[in-house]
């Protein structure tokens, strides 16, 4: 197997362990968790395409140096998310969270 | 040095796979997130393999020092409890569901890479930090510094979002 294929095997693992966590999971910061580890196997497929490939290596760095910068972003909206939803309901189970409008 | 740099993917491959699964199956949310943790450290020292230090140093920066950190936030915030979150029995039909979830696009894209794989190069191309700066200041500048726009906007909406008035606290 060739190197670029080792590497891109463990991204669809990351993949794939997020996808199931994210399905598992019943709070939310258990999914956000789960989020993070798709986001990080989506960046490594990406730099190992970018430096492995004819394609520009210097692309594929700067958009995993994206990718970072905006899960950086995501994870702190989902967290402000996530403490109005405690606030509100008492709980980030999500399976106390059910109602649209009380 | 290719048995070294096989080793060391090895290594790195299992770190990953173990915080993976850590972080996914493990029923105390502080656990799952040093599951994570180390999930991420076995990326940046990936991202080593890769001949792209910046992005290692990035990571662990980014990732390990500021994303987990905020989770814990997240986690103390949202009183987790002492016995775990997630420790209740799981309904055997959701466990299925998840499995069948992660199961399909395992196996496209798996066998997607299994017949159509294209075999890159044997070595990673070398690019210097001068290299990616040039880039993000002349062809992509746009997106740089839309990034920290949007850095800008995901902060005051994360503050306005949590802001409590004053004597509206029950």
């Amino acid at each position: 197997m060739s190197p670029l294929t080792l590497y891109q095997l463990v991204g669809l693992m990351l993949l794939c362990a997020g996808l199931f966590g994210i399905i598992r999971r019943r709070t939310l910061v258990g999914m956000l968790i789960c989020v993070e580890l798709m986001l990080n196997g989506a960046g490594l497929s990406i730099v190992a395409a970018g430096q492995l490939t004819e394609a520009s290596a210097v692309l594929g760095q700067l958009a995993t140096l994206f990718v970072m910068g905006l899960a950086a972003a995501e994870a702190t909206l989902a967290l402000a998310i996530i403490v109005v939803v405690f606030r509100r309901f008492g709980s980030v189970k999500t399976s106390d969270i059910t109602t649209l409008k009380e | 040095m290719q048995t070294m740099a096989h080793v060391a993917f090895g290594v790195y491959a299992f770190i990953i796979l173990a915080g993976a699964i850590l972080a996914v199956a493990s029923a105390s949310l502080v656990r799952a997130l040093v599951g994570l943790i180390t999930t991420l450290l076995g990326v940046a020292g990936m991202y080593l393999l890769l001949a792209s230090p910046f992005l290692a140093f990035m990571q662990l920066l980014i990732y390990v020092g500021a994303v987990s950190v905020m989770i814990f936030f997240a986690v103390m915030l949202t009183h987790a409890q002492t016995g775990g979150d997630e420790s209740a029995p799981a309904p055997v039909r959701k466990f299925l569901l998840a499995a069948a979830g992660a199961a399909v696009p395992a196996l496209v894209l798996g066998g997607l890479l299994y017949h159509r794989g294209v075999s890159g190069a044997a070595k990673p191309a070398v690019v210097g930090v001068e290299k990616l700066g040039t880039g993000l200041l002349g062809a992509y500048v746009l997106p740089f510094e839309l990034i920290s726009v949007i850095l800008m906007v995901a902060m005051c909406a994360a503050v306005l979002l949590v802001w409590e008035k004053r004597g509206k606290r029950k």
